[in-house]
């Protein structure tokens, strides 16, 4: 909005009409953009992939970020994993609704941000929660970094997936809208695979690397399995912010790095 | 001594062990079609419009809480409330702002949560308390015993993760979602949200052109979507929801504004705008020919 006309106007369609009005919803999105954390990035550590396979694949990455994190302020969202996976299981089996099983994959990507807590409380990193996210300004202009449980805080209120129980919106949404929530300067996956494949290279031989692709592409590709979780993609091609994000292998050394400087180093998927 | 631990994962066994999760046959074979629990099939859910019901004042709101008041000897409810007139002005100033999607859910989620005070706090020597959304997504099941109703706050808790809309940048997840889905995820017995208009019209009453507005008494999700009606007594988002939803295969629009509806569609009676799951009118079990939720019976 550029001027005090305009301010008056969308406040006084916002008091007269319904807020699903289409002329309501356009003139919203003539609103500036402030991004609140330009600087910071965002990064996603796998659970599965990353934190579950303990300090072989941890230790490496806890050095790096304790350096980068000096040049590069870095907020650091944690991924659930193998007890997650456990959980849904037993839940599943119970018959359990994607409410609870939300709330029991919240707790784990709670305990993984507690022991990456934990491990980069040396380097002075602080664990957040949703509360304390106000003070997340101060924690990155002291120290460079803070960490926090990538699931969102959806619990009872979480989507419902058309098939099954399974919460859609996990961790990968979680990181991705806490970026697109501070307007930061990147999104980055940092998983076990040097990016996305054409299939799951874990079970599938012939699995190529897509270095580059939009959202549009990849939905249609309509990929059996994919490195990221499928509401992403929607939430990506709608963000204000985050125009893309990047996959990138946590276990190959100084790739967290090069890929926070701005390097392609993985699969970059933007929005269009 | 055993050798350094090579870059191998640490698992528990499950079926999901090693899965991204995201492989849809493989999720289909071990979270295929399921009966999924009602954990509380008693209970009722009560959403009260902020700007409908709750800005009107004391004239509107005082018989609305007398109501519910008299409903909760029969009725367990949960009663959830809209924010109203000041999540608009929020909204506005936060707009005006630049801020993003998530931090305007935030500020008129305070909105709806500060409405949701005053209503508790007039039933307040019934042993109604308003909980937190920590406490609905924990402790319903205690509190609902405890008293027979409780109040909250109807945005559901996404805050600062809401998601960014596909136009704009208005939380798309507000008080009707945020009620549906709390509903759907507790196998909730009722939906009925109150308003300030006997039900969905085929136009708005107030500026329609030519053809007189209709009621529509039933009519189905999908169906309405399609109908396109610009201004629709309830948000869409919750039109898509139902598409997916496990356990709530309707709601009901009542009119609040006319004393006996709301106890009457707690009782099962169709006295608004019944809004179905099914995709048509032949699926719809509900419809043409049988009395709508007549049976009372139950719960």
């Amino acid at each position: 909005m550029d001027d005090a006309a305009d301010t008056g106007a969308l406040q006084s369609l916002l008091m007269d009409r319904s807020l699903s009005d289409p002329e309501v919803l356009a003139m919203s999105g003539t609103a500036p953009d402030y991004p609140i954390l330009p600087d910071v990035s965002v990064l996603k550590i796998g659970g599965q992939s990353v934190i579950d396979r303990g300090r072989a694949a941890v230790y490496p990455i806890v050095e790096e970020l304790a350096e980068i994190k000096q040049s590069h302020p870095i907020l650091i969202g944690t991924g659930a994993g193998t007890r997650a996976r456990h959980a849904y299981a037993i839940a599943t089996g119970l018959g359990l609704p994607t409410g609870v099983l939300t709330d029991i994959g919240a707790a784990v990507s709670g305990q993984n941000a507690s022991m990456l807590g934990h491990l980069m409380a040396r380097y002075g990193v602080p664990v957040v929660s949703e509360s304390a996210f106000a003070a997340v300004a101060l924690y990155l202009a002291q120290c460079g970094a803070a960490i926090f449980p990538g699931m969102p805080p959806y619990d009872m209120w979480q989507h419902v997936p058309a098939e099954g129980v399974i919460p859609p919106y996990r961790t990968d949404a979680g990181c991705f809208l806490v970026a697109e929530v501070f307007g930061a300067r990147q999104m980055i996956y940092v998983k076990d695979e040097d990016g996305l494949y054409t299939a799951n290279p874990k079970t599938d031989e012939s699995a190529a690397l897509i270095p580059e692709i939009t959202v549009d592409e990849l939905i249609e590709r309509d990929l059996q399995d994919l490195v990221i979780e499928r509401p992403v993609l929607e939430l990506l091609s709608r963000a204000r912010h985050i125009r893309s994000v990047q996959v990138i292998n946590g276990l190959r050394p100084g790739l967290i790095s090069r890929a926070l400087r701005g390097e392609h180093v993985g699969t970059i998927i933007t929005a269009a | 001594m055993t050798p350094e631990p090579t870059f191998a994962t640490k698992d528990v066994a499950s079926v999901f062990a090693r899965q991204t999760l995201l492989d849809r046959d493989l999720v289909r074979q071990a979270d295929g079609p399921r009966e999924v629990v009602r954990l509380l099939p008693w209970l009722n859910v009560v959403t009260l419009g902020g700007r409908s019901i709750i800005d009107r004042g004391a004239g509107t709101v005082k018989p609305v809480v007398e109501e519910l008041r008299a409903a909760m000897s029969e009725h367990r409810m949960l009663v959830l409330t809209g924010p109203g007139v000041r999540a608009r002005h929020v909204l506005g100033v936060g707009l005006d702002l630049g801020l993003p999607t998530g931090v305007l859910a935030s500020l008129m989620a305070t909105e709806a949560s500060q409405n949701g005070h005053l209503i508790a706090a007039l039933l307040a020597d019934e042993g109604v308390s308003y909980l937190s959304h920590q406490s609905v997504a924990l402790q319903l099941a205690v509190h609902l015993s405890a008293s027979r109703a409780a109040v909250s706050n109807g945005f559901p808790p996404y805050g600062i993760y809401e998601f960014p809309p596909p136009v704009g940048k208005i939380p798309p997840h507000r008080t009707d979602a945020g009620a549906f889905l709390l509903a759907d995820a507790y196998g909730a017995r009722n939906t009925v949200y109150v308003k300030d208009v006997d039900g969905v019209y085929t136009s708005d009453p107030a500026t329609a052109d030519g053809g007189k507005p209709e009621l529509l008494r039933r009519v189905g999700a999908a169906e309405l979507l399609a109908m396109d009606i610009e201004t629709l007594p309830i948000d869409l988002i919750v039109l898509e929801l139902m598409a997916t939803a496990k356990h709530i295969n309707d709601i009901q629009i009542v009119n609040g504004l006319t004393p006996g509806n709301i106890t009457r569609a707690l009782s099962g009676e169709h006295v608004g705008t019944i809004i179905h799951a099914a995709r048509s009118p032949s699926e719809d079990p509900g419809g043409a020919g049988r009395p709508a939720r007549g049976d009372a019976s139950r719960g």
